[in-house]
């Protein structure tokens, strides 16, 4: 039997993923949950490579960690003032927030484990070829080409939005 | 690794997402329980387009196999865009009132 | 060619007036509406004139229909035969010589077009009714005619008399017509239709014993339809008891009195029922007799005691049309229409002749006027002149300022003469005469055979009648033109009529005489109509001309023998100048007794003055009173009638004030104070509360309810996402 490396790789990759994000919502300081959700993001792009959507990983840690959550702590630092700005729980909604998300949880569990189709489909090993080009070409010309500029709008949309919201107001 | 594997890992990261969502007290955090809660539909995304295939029939004949991803991708882009205009909100809001905790934030307190 | 003729003669009067009123749309005058209207009755009397020629007494109907409703349809249409011919020949002729008249007497008024275009619409309206052969045509024209005599009796409205007069007139002939028309739709119902003549005509379903059978509910019927019809007659031609109107009448234009209340439309109520003859039972006939005969002796008596000359005249034709009713309701349909047109002739003149000499007084008070320099006062001198009550007789009118005008007016009276020598029935020479006694005769002759009591007694008051119509006519001849002045300064202001108007005067004098008046005794000519609800089966195939005797003839009635018209027309047939029955003789001898007895108590009277009337009317002061104040008619319409109106209206007006205004207002007061008091107390208290306490609960429920609305975001979610849970938990367990 051949030595399950990857399948240990796997876990292990799941496992850094699933316990960061339980650092993101545990963590009091809410810097220390940003850097717990790196983590996360990292792992992700990591499952991805498994999942041999290589461009797609790249992207996740191009724009998850080097965009989106360099905004985060921005908005941290222009909304706290202080780096280590405590996050406050209250109990009883805390309880409440566990027990509808366990619930949750457990719905979608029982839903992956009695849906007889998925349950054959296992990884058959083979590599794929790398995605960077079908993915090039099936956005600049097939079929997603639409929905690739009106994205490309609605980010342009956003980012001229956004940057009109959180500007300082100047009356008169 | 199966597509369960990647299904159940997809739910749990969903179900912390929707925890930080309700639970926390902070405008920031909950912002990333919504990423967390993206990430998890994204892995989804890519975990079906790597292993449901075409010839099965179940997304339909022709489909392409790197649908999924291309999904993620704009998923991603969304993500992006969300996060600038909700910080901007979230900027703006500390600015009327000088806090970002939800519960504080309550003019339609009926 | 007679229908464009008749045509002709309604249009050219029509036209006359629409030219008049199409002028005043545009508030002017056509220049010479006196000779356009002259000329339009002119033209329309020589067409009269053409059809006496042209029509064989072959009656038509010319109908075109006019309204259709359901199954009934309702015809508009013209008839002629020979009696239509000869009133429209009397209309036309009559009417055109007023209007020549009338160019003289009406000269200077402020109103002169005006009068011609009523004049033009009178003779239109006139015509009208009689050439109609439906009842329908005939009511509208009857009405037509009372609204044309309504404004020329109120022609001069601004003497209060004459407006009164003309409500007067107007008020009292509609009593009648209201009967009229009961009794039009009283045949209607009957018959369903208003058509006189032709095959669907009421005269023809009369005579079809399928369509009327003839037994008593039937006669009866008949006999109410044919005296409510009358009444429209009595009103019209101014029977008792509607007769008052008539001498009231008296107000408007001399012209118009001598056309519309002498000549023709008074006539109208003649000439209906005559035309309504073959529907008349022996009951309405005798209804028809005694109000003719009553109205004839009532109006002779007042007209003795009168002073005003057109009073004088007015009560003579009243007299006169009941002589008329009297003969038509003796069954003696000829001679009450002969009777018709020698009064239309001799009484227009009569009218007429007044005419000129109030026309001279009136030339009297202008020129008066204008030696005292106010000559722009004239019409107001002249028409102005004040008598309150009627009872004032305005002095130009007052025969007891008249005297010896008879150099100053030859023709005037000459032509007067005549005319009184005509109707006071001087033998043989006068159309008069011969008309009166066929009454006479026709009146005796139906008594003699029916041996009836009835017609004796009104052959007497006739006779009587007769007489007294003699005296007083001679009276105002003697009064006007005999013996001395009696106001001096009225009498040499007196002259000569203008020839426009003597003219008229001469052609009437001429067709006073019998000769013009002969077609009334050309049997061939004039058939009367045969009253077939009379007639016995047995006797319906012979021919009234057969008849030579007096006894046994045509109609039997309830077992008594009809014959007097049939042997009188079959004696016309066989000399129209000298009747053989012992009737005919009798009434003539009796007739020329009486008129010479009258004629002779008058020249004592009025003349020779071996009388005085003064003393006479002194020792039968009670009857010289009744006369006097005209039978009390008056006196007990306004009396009774008016006063009795009057305090109804009162009682009525306090019962409205006292009892309907109390109910009214006492019911306000108790709803104010009740309904409204207790309405407040349940709107404040009940609905206000339902309202109050519903808001309230909304209120506080919303109060409670809104709590829900946390305004944190977070809270919304907890239920969104419990929900999702709960909702996918019940139907993965269900």
């Amino acid at each position: 039997m051949e030595f399950p490396l990857k399948t240990l790789i796997f876990y292990g990759f799941a496992l850094v993923t699933i316990g960061s994000a339980l650092a993101v919502v545990t963590f009091r300081n809410i810097v220390h949950a940003a850097f717990a959700l790196m983590v996360t993001l990292f792992g992700v792009a990591g499952l991805y490579v498994f999942l041999q959507a290589d461009f797609l990983a790249a992207t996740q840690v191009i724009v998850y960690v080097g965009g989106i959550l360099v905004l985060i702590l921005f908005g941290v630092m222009m909304t706290s003032g202080r780096l280590e700005m405590r996050i406050h729980i209250e109990r009883g909604q805390l309880l409440l927030g566990a027990g509808i998300s366990i619930a949750l949880l457990a719905l979608l569990l029982t839903v992956i484990a009695n849906m007889p189709v998925w349950k054959n489909l296992t990884d058959d090993g083979i590599p794929h070829e790398p995605t960077t080009e079908q993915i090039g070409k099936m956005i600049l010309q097939d079929k997603f080409l639409l929905p690739f500029e009106v994205v490309s709008v609605l980010l342009l949309v956003a980012l001229i939005g956004a940057a009109l919201i959180s500007r300082k107001e100047v009356r008169d | 690794m199966s597509l369960q594997h990647y299904l159940v890992i997809s739910s749990i990261l969903f179900t912390l997402g929707i925890f930080a969502v309700l639970t926390r007290k902070n405008a920031i955090s909950i912002l990333m329980g919504i990423e967390l809660i993206l990430n998890s539909c994204n892995l989804n995304f890519v975990a079906f387009s790597r292993f449901v295939k075409p010839s099965e029939n179940i997304v339909g004949a022709g489909a392409y196999v790197l649908d999924g991803q291309i999904i993620a991708i704009f998923g991603i882009v969304l993500a992006a865009a969300e996060a600038a205009v909700f910080l901007a909100i979230i900027l703006a809001i500390y600015r009327e009132f000088g806090s970002i905790r939800p519960d504080e934030v309550d003019t339609l307190k009926g | 060619m007679v229908v464009p003729l008749i045509s002709i003669i309604l249009l050219a009067p029509l036209a006359a007036f629409a030219i008049f009123a199409l002028f005043g749309l545009a508030k002017r005058s056509f220049p010479r509406q006196d000779i356009l209207s002259t000329a339009a009755m002119l033209v329309a009397l020589g067409c009269s004139l053409y059809l006496l020629t042209e029509v064989v007494p072959k009656p038509d109907p010319y109908t075109v229909e006019w309204i259709s409703l359901g199954s009934v349809t309702f015809s508009m249409g013209f008839y002629l035969d020979s009696v239509t011919v000869i009133m429209l020949i009397v209309v036309t002729l009559v009417s055109s010589l007023v209007h020549i008249f009338s160019i003289g007497y009406m000269h200077g008024d402020p109103r002169y077009p005006r009068f011609f275009a009523f004049l033009s619409l009178f003779s239109f309206s006139m015509l009208f009714l009689v050439v109609s052969d439906n009842l329908l045509g005939i009511y509208i024209g009857w009405e037509l005619v009372g609204l044309c005599s309504y404004l020329l009796i109120g022609f001069w409205f601004e003497k209060d008399s004459a407006a009164n007069a003309c409500k007067k007139a107007f008020l009292t002939t509609r009593v009648g017509d209201v009967g009229m028309f009961i009794g039009m739709m009283m045949l209607f119902k009957k018959f369903e239709t208003l058509s006189l003549h032709g095959t669907n005509g009421i005269f023809t379903l009369i005579a079809d014993p399928a369509k009327f059978t003839g037994d008593t509910s039937d006669i009866v019927w008949l006999s109410g339809a044919g005296v409510l019809i009358f009444c429209g007659a009595v009103g019209k031609s101014a029977q008792v008891p509607l007769h008052t109107w008539l001498p009231d009448a008296m107000e408007g234009p001399t012209p118009v009195s001598a056309l519309i209340h002498a000549a023709t439309m008074v006539a109208a109520g003649v000439y209906l029922t005559a035309r309504m003859f073959p529907i008349l039972t022996p009951s309405s006939s005798l209804v028809i007799a005694y109000v003719g005969g009553i109205t004839a002796i009532v109006a002779a008596t007042i007209a003795i005691v009168r002073f005003d000359i057109k009073r004088v005249l007015a009560y003579s034709t009243v007299s006169q049309l009941g002589f008329m009713m009297l003969a038509l309701g003796a069954g003696s349909y000829v001679a009450g229409l002969f009777h018709l047109t020698t009064h239309a002739f001799f009484k227009a003149l009569l009218f007429l002749g007044s005419g000129s000499v109030i026309h001279a007084f009136h030339a009297m008070h202008a020129h008066h006027d204008e030696e005292h320099a106010e000559g722009n006062q004239h019409e107001h001198d002249d028409h102005g002149l004040v008598h309150e009550h009627g009872s004032e007789i305005p002095p130009d009118q007052d025969m007891r300022n008249m005297g010896g005008l008879r150099r100053k007016m030859p023709w005037t009276f000459g032509t007067m003469l005549i005319a009184t020598l005509s109707i006071s029935g001087v033998p043989f020479i006068f159309s008069g005469f011969w008309s009166k006694d066929k009454i006479l005769a026709g009146v005796l002759g139906r008594a003699m055979e029916w041996n009836s009591v009835h017609h004796y007694i009104l052959f007497a008051v006739a006779l009587v009648a007769a007489g007294i119509t003699a005296f007083y006519m001679f009276r105002l001849i003697f009064m006007t033109f005999f013996g001395e002045p009696r106001n001096q300064e009225m009498h040499n202001m007196a002259h000569e009529s203008p020839w426009v108007m003597t003219v008229p005067l001469v052609i009437l004098a001429i067709l006073s005489f019998p000769v013009v008046n002969t077609i009334w005794f050309n049997k061939d000519y004039i058939k009367p109509p045969d009253q077939h609800h009379v007639q016995a089966p047995q006797h319906a195939d012979i021919s009234p001309n057969n008849k030579t005797g007096k006894v046994d003839f045509g109609f039997s009635i309830f077992g008594i023998s009809e014959a007097h018209a049939a042997e009188d027309e079959s004696e016309n047939a066989d000399d129209a100048h000298h009747g053989h029955g012992p009737a005919h003789t009798i009434a003539m001898v009796l007739s020329i007794i009486v008129a010479g007895l009258g004629i002779l108590l008058s020249w004592l009277f009025y003349h020779k003055r071996r009388f005085s009337a003064e003393s006479v009317a002194t020792t039968f002061r009670p009857v010289y009173t009744l006369f006097w104040n005209k039978y009390y008619f008056d006196e007990f319409y306004n009396g009774v009638l008016v006063a009795l109106t009057v305090w109804k209206s009162r009682l009525f007006a306090k019962f409205d004030l006292s009892i309907i205004d109390g109910i009214v207002n006492g019911v306000a007061t108790v709803t104010r104070a009740v309904f409204a008091a207790f309405i407040g107390f349940f709107d404040n208290r009940v609905i206000d509360g339902i309202v109050n306490r519903v808001a309230k609960v909304i209120w506080s429920v919303g109060g409670r309810i809104r709590r829900i609305q946390t305004g944190a975001i977070q809270t919304y979610l907890f239920v969104v996402l419990g929900g999702i849970v709960l909702i996918i938990l019940i139907f993965r367990v269900l």
